[in-house]
């Protein structure tokens, strides 16, 4: 078996998985995290997963997105998949992901099936309950989700197209590390155009203010 | 210092920093903010980069390996297809020894997710001679960039960087350094060194999502793993990889290029051994299994994944709204091939490539080949006709900007045959599928200063076309009576191709105006779930709602233009559209009779 070894080894760069997992610095990239953020096109859907990478990365967490934005300028299915931590490339596989952020209620449907068992998804959606066969199947996965009328939120505010900041800000009171309220709207200030910051935190704002309401269980904190 | 950005700007940053002075690009689907992103970084370290949008991928790469022959360190961008149009000066490419440097960036769509076909620039570059190089992610797309510039000067050959949407449209935290000063050495070799005797040889993304799945797996010190950066010429290290192997498989996209270089007959599995899908995306899913099945037949026993079919069982219920690519909601394409589809219903439609293959969907597109195609395909189909003494209505769509990629020839050509169809020049004043950059026809340059800019109808009236008309899509009655027009104009006995230019600005790039804003509550109101709007108006801004039974406007996406009105049979638009319908058919009729009564 290791008669092979001689010249191979003499080949550059003779590092990675092995060596990723012995990392003394492991501890740190403890959190090995994989979201996907699914919406149509003209929603934010892109905006929210950079303002999750941009967050990861300026604590200090390698992330990494992969966008799929098809042919429709609007409209059209978006899907943004987000690794946070030690991995090689940004793609999720089936029932892979910890985290669903669907930002249209079809779109959580059709994702679904990236939802790893025991995940946590949030959908934004105006129904107060899924239909019984769905949630029989998400407790049959263990799968926590959380119904939020973000669209309404925004509405309220008076920015339909800002609802991907309502979900956002529900997002951040699951108060995963590093993805804690204060540091998503740090990275808002920074990535949202100037004129619109006060009104996107404020749809954030509403957004997570509303998750007060869910008895957000230890399980769902702690992911 | 770092900045997060996509695969396309690390690609600009690569090529920035490596003294990049000029660059030519015709924009594509993945590649198209790599130009944009060359300008960014131009605008940032105020260099003097010569930066340009060009009429179609051949001018592109002519201008850079123009530059590049003359000393310059040049680059050209384009999309997989796209290289397809530049293959004259390829072809010969690498047989002019360069003073400067040239380097090609060609991104190729594995699936394919917006492109007519799957293509492996690898393939072509390999077949012609000319280094190609395969980055893994994001951050290798800039360090490769960088690289290859510095190979093309020193070996005075043209390379190409082939990237992907994957790597094109992925985004991280890149690395910036101050131009000239990035030290790259070539990320490949031995990833991995597995305990048995099989191997796997991977490139590109394909690499990455290997990476993963070999950790996910716990395989990382079971199967060993060989990176391969530059795929043409092959390095010899790998070939003594696969020597050492019992088996090696071969993973990459799109086709068979480091399997065929490789060629290790039965040594080797991949696509060719039916081991890997001929054709699609390698998405995660896939490669997991690929590789679960590859570890199971040599002896390491890895559990297989098994999908759990009750998530599917659930949602068998669940009508899932389909999302088939769409026109945009208000988008004047809908308008004219709306008008298009009102006036002929049973005319051939050939269409072209751009927002508007979209049309098909509408069934006022019925073929979609290549740019300019539809100009060319509908002469083939009136020489048919006319070889059977038929005068069939034939309405080519178009848009601006492939307009001037690719019409001007077979245009002129059908002008000298008198050739009898009607083009629609769809002309939005952008080059929308890809992102809105400029055509030749906006007056501003990919800089964003203004140029020259080259009228549709001045062309037209130099050609010598005799009917010419512009008309706004959003008129729709004016739209199908001009077409109808038109069509009469054809059966004049000296007649040539009639060329109506519906000219709106895309609604992604104009503000929308006032007046354009109109009241919906009556199509509401006045509903009576007919759901006629719904097929023939395909319009993402209403839907139909099953439980009310009407149709109901979605607020985020609709822009109030109102063009669905004239798709509606109870409103009065679409009472008045369809009077304009009757008088084309009782003319047709009473043909018909006097036909007969012959």
């Amino acid at each position: 078996m290791g008669d092979n070894k001689g010249e191979v080894e003499g080949a550059n760069n003779f590092y990675d998985i092995q060596h990723r997992k012995y990392d003394v610095r492991k501890g740190l990239f403890a959190m090995n995290l994989q979201i996907v953020c699914a919406g149509i096109g003209g929603r934010g859907v892109l905006l929210a997963s950079t303002i999750i990478i941009e967050t990861a990365i300026k604590a200090g967490l390698k992330a990494m997105a992969s966008d799929e934005y098809g042919m429709s300028q609007r409209g059209g299915s978006v899907v943004s998949l987000v690794k946070v931590g030690n991995f090689a490339s940004p793609l999720v596989g089936r029932e892979s992901a910890n985290i669903l952020l669907s930002f249209e209620e079809s779109e959580f449907y059709r994702n679904l099936p990236f939802l790893k068992t025991g995940g946590v998804t949030l959908v934004n959606t105006s129904r107060q309950l899924l239909s019984a066969n769905i949630e029989r199947l998400l407790k049959k996965r263990r799968v926590q989700y959380f119904l939020l009328d973000a669209d309404a939120i925004a509405m309220q505010k008076g920015m339909i197209q800002s609802s991907n900041m309502a979900m956002l800000g529900f997002f951040s009171a699951f108060d995963i590390t590093p993805f804690s309220c204060d540091n998503i709207k740090e990275t808002i200030r920074q990535k949202v155009k100037a004129r619109l910051v006060e009104k996107n935190l404020e749809v954030f704002q509403a957004g997570y203010e509303s998750a007060q309401s869910f008895q957000l269980s230890a399980d769902s904190k702690n992911q | 210092m770092r900045e997060v950005m996509i695969g396309n700007f690390a690609i600009a940053r690569g090529l920035v920093e490596a003294g990049l002075e000029l660059a030519a690009a015709y924009p594509g689907t993945p590649s198209s903010e790599i130009l944009p992103g060359i300008i960014e970084f131009k605008n940032r370290e105020k260099l003097a980069i010569h930066a340009e949008w060009s009429t179609n991928e051949r001018c592109a790469l002519e201008v850079a390996f123009g530059g590049a022959l003359a000393g310059r360190k040049a680059a050209c961008m384009m999309k997989q297809v796209g290289l397809n149009v530049a293959f004259p000066p390829l072809l010969h490419g690498y047989a002019q020894p360069l003073k400067g440097g040239l380097v090609i960036v060609s991104c190729d769509d594995p699936g394919p997710q917006s492109s007519q076909t799957e293509q492996d620039t690898r393939l072509l570059a390999a077949h012609f001679g000319i280094p190609v190089f395969d980055p893994a992610s994001p951050g290798e797309a800039g360090d490769i960039a960088y690289y290859a510039m510095k190979y093309s000067c020193e070996h005075k050959v043209p390379v190409i960087v082939r990237s992907t949407h994957r790597v094109s449209h992925a985004r991280e935290s890149i690395e910036l350094f101050v131009p000239g000063s990035r030290k790259v050495k070539l990320d490949e070799g031995l990833k991995l060194k597995g305990k048995g005797r099989i191997g796997i040889v991977t490139s590109g993304m394909t690499c990455s999502i290997t990476m993963d799945i070999l950790d996910e797996l716990n395989l990382g010190d079971k199967i060993s793993l060989y990176k391969v950066s530059r795929v043409f010429p092959l390095g010899t290290e790998v070939i003594g990889f696969v020597n050492q192997q019992e088996k090696t498989l071969v993973l990459e996209e799109t086709d068979v290029t480091l399997e065929a270089l490789l060629d290790h007959g039965f040594k080797v599995l991949g696509r060719r051994s039916g081991h890997v899908p001929s054709a699609g995306e390698l998405t995660y899913d896939i490669v997991r299994d690929i590789i679960c099945r590859f570890a199971n037949d040599h002896g390491i026993s890895v559990p297989e994944f098994n999908a759990d079919t009750s998530i599917e069982d659930a949602l068998k219920e669940i009508q899932i709204a389909p999302r088939p690519p769409k026109l945009c909601a208000g988008c004047s394409h809908r308008a004219s091939f709306y008008a298009m589809k009102s006036a002929f219903p049973d005319a051939v439609f050939p269409g072209d490539i751009g927002c508007y293959t979209l049309g098909i969907s509408m069934g006022a597109v019925d073929t979609c080949l290549d740019m300019g195609g539809g100009v060319t395909f509908a002469s083939g189909f009136y020489d048919t006709f006319a070889q059977d003494g038929t005068l069939k209505p034939i309405l080519a769509s178009v848009g601006d900007s492939t307009f001037f990629h690719a019409c001007l020839t077979p245009l002129y050509d059908s002008v000298l045959k008198k050739r009898r169809f009607v083009l629609v020049i769809m002309d939005n004043s952008t080059t929308a599928m890809t992102g809105l950059q400029p055509t030749p026809q906006s007056g501003i340059s990919a800089d964003g200063t203004s140029t020259y800019s080259i009228k549709i109808e001045n062309i037209i009236k130099g050609f010598g076309i005799e009917f010419l008309r512009i008309v706004d899509p959003y008129d729709i009655p004016l739209l199908l009576r001009t077409i109808k027009e038109a069509y009469e104009y054809l059966e004049t006995e000296s007649a040539g191709p009639a060329v109506i230019i519906a000219r709106r600005e895309c609604l992604l790039f104009s503000k929308i105006r006032e007046e354009d804003t109109r009241d919906m509550a009556r199509l509401v109101a006045e509903c009576t779930g007919c759901k006629i709007c719904i097929k023939t108006f395909d319009c993402p801004g209403s839907y139909f709602d099953e439980e009310k039974k009407k149709i109901c406007i979605d607020e985020g996406l609709c822009i109030r233009c109102g063009m669905c009105y004239y798709a509606c049979p109870t409103s009065d638009e679409g009472k008045s559209l369809k009077e304009l319908k009757k008088v084309r058919n009782e003319k047709k009729r009473r043909e018909g009779r006097e036909d007969s009564k012959k």
